[in-house]
């Protein structure tokens, strides 16, 4: 039953690794924890990886917390070979969602938030040059500022 | 939507012009005006940069660096941690942000723009509790904590710059924005995979820092749909887009709710 988790920490090391490339740094985070937690079993856990091997099905990792929020995968393992790794949870961070629902999709301008005050501040367009900027509505805040 | 003429808040902006554009700099609360020593502050921080990193100024230690009158490995740890920190993001953005120019020059103002403007907020806050929001050369970030009246930002409209397509809040979480695209300096911007012009005539990305937002706004408009569609998955941002005909895209946060 040892044997078993550990091996199954194993994999969730590897899954987690396995995205990490595409995940990018929070991933990394990820495993070093995931990596850390099984730090002193990493013999046992070498031994019992190949006798894992021959598993099939589908294992859920455990919920691992990042800087940037939670993150968990599943990984399916066929024959001893990871088949697929999914994403359960993304980072999330600063409230907003990350992940598929997260996508830019096609947008009416009417669409389009509108802060409730109409008193703007401040103006972002491609950047522009000090001479771009006389030309710039930033420039006309700025002068109808004072 | 037209700007000029509407209801805005009267709220005095001091400028500086640095790095080849103008800082805008306003203070909200009840400070009535944006004083000088704040001013000067952010001016220094924004010089200091400049002049240790532009390529523009032949006595500049990356200038040095590029003539190789010192190796990379001789330069300040300041200079070392800023190029670790563009690799980090040539990383995160699959390559299409890149600190190399084509002829292989170390060339960081993609990064050091965004990390004056930290610098420069961090200053800000350390001096004073009051609200203020930086505008350098179209880039904003803004002070505050949660619950301050929001500062709101307009996105100028790449086919008339007289208009804005959006008054989008700023605030915690998403603090800055930076707005990339083709529109004021020509195609500044291409593909770097296959050479085409970028899908998108302007792209805004809010984040929680400035750097992500910067950063990111330069990679999608590089890498076009694909790296807009990873970079929204990977990183808590909001992106609104403007393809070459007009349209747009954005994400569900930039969304009017009903």
């Amino acid at each position: 039953m040892r044997a078993r988790a550990v091996a199954l920490a194993t994999l969730a090391s590897v899954s987690i690794v396995g995205i990490g490339w595409q995940l990018g740094s929070s991933a990394i985070e990820a495993s070093q924890s995931l990596t850390a937690s099984s730090g002193g079993t990493a013999t046992a856990a070498a031994a019992s990886a190949a006798q894992a091997a021959a598993q099939s099905g589908t294992f859920t990792g455990a919920v691992v917390p990042t800087q940037y929020g939670n993150m968990q995968v599943s990984v399916t393992i066929a024959n001893g070979a990871i088949t697929e790794v999914t994403p359960l949870q993304l980072t999330n961070r600063g409230g907003r969602s990350a992940g598929i629902s997260n996508q830019a999709a096609p947008i009416l301008r009417s669409e389009v938030l509108t802060a409730q005050s109409a008193k703007v501040h401040n103006v972002s367009g491609a950047t522009y040059t000090s001479e771009g900027y006389l030309r710039s509505l930033q420039s006309a805040l700025d002068t109808a500022g004072f | 939507m037209a700007i000029v003429g509407g209801d805005y808040e009267r709220m005095p902006a001091r400028t500086c012009a640095t790095m080849g554009t103008v800082v805008s700099l306003r203070l909200g609360g009840s400070a009535a005006d944006v004083d000088s020593a704040a001013v000067e502050v952010v001016e220094s921080v924004f010089r200091r940069w400049d002049e240790q990193f532009s390529l523009y100024r032949e006595d500049s230690e990356l200038s040095r660096i590029a003539r190789g009158d010192i190796r990379l490995t001789e330069a300040s740890q300041s200079l070392r941690s800023c190029y670790a920190l563009a690799l980090d993001w040539r990383e995160r953005t699959r390559g299409v942000f890149t600190p190399h120019r084509a002829d292989g020059v170390i060339d960081l103002s993609g990064v050091v723009k965004a990390l004056a403007i930290a610098e420069a907020g961090t200053v800000l806050t350390a001096r004073s509790p009051a609200n203020w929001s930086i505008n350098a050369g179209g880039d904003v970030l803004v002070g505050g904590n949660a619950g301050h009246p929001e500062w709101v930002v307009a996105i100028v409209d790449p086919g008339n710059r007289s208009e804005v397509i959006a008054n989008v809040p700023l605030g915690y979480p998403l603090r800055a924005v930076a707005t990339s695209g083709s529109a004021e300096r020509g195609e500044h911007i291409w593909t770097p995979r296959d050479g085409e012009p970028s899908p998108f005539r302007q792209v805004s990305v809010f984040a929680a820092d400035i750097v992500t937002a910067d950063v990111l706004a330069t990679a999608i408009v590089a890498g076009g749909e694909s790296t807009l569609s990873e970079m929204t998955e990977r990183f808590a941002i909001d992106v609104l887009a403007v393809l070459r005909d007009g349209q747009l895209l954005a994400t569900p946060g930039l969304r009017r709710t009903a």
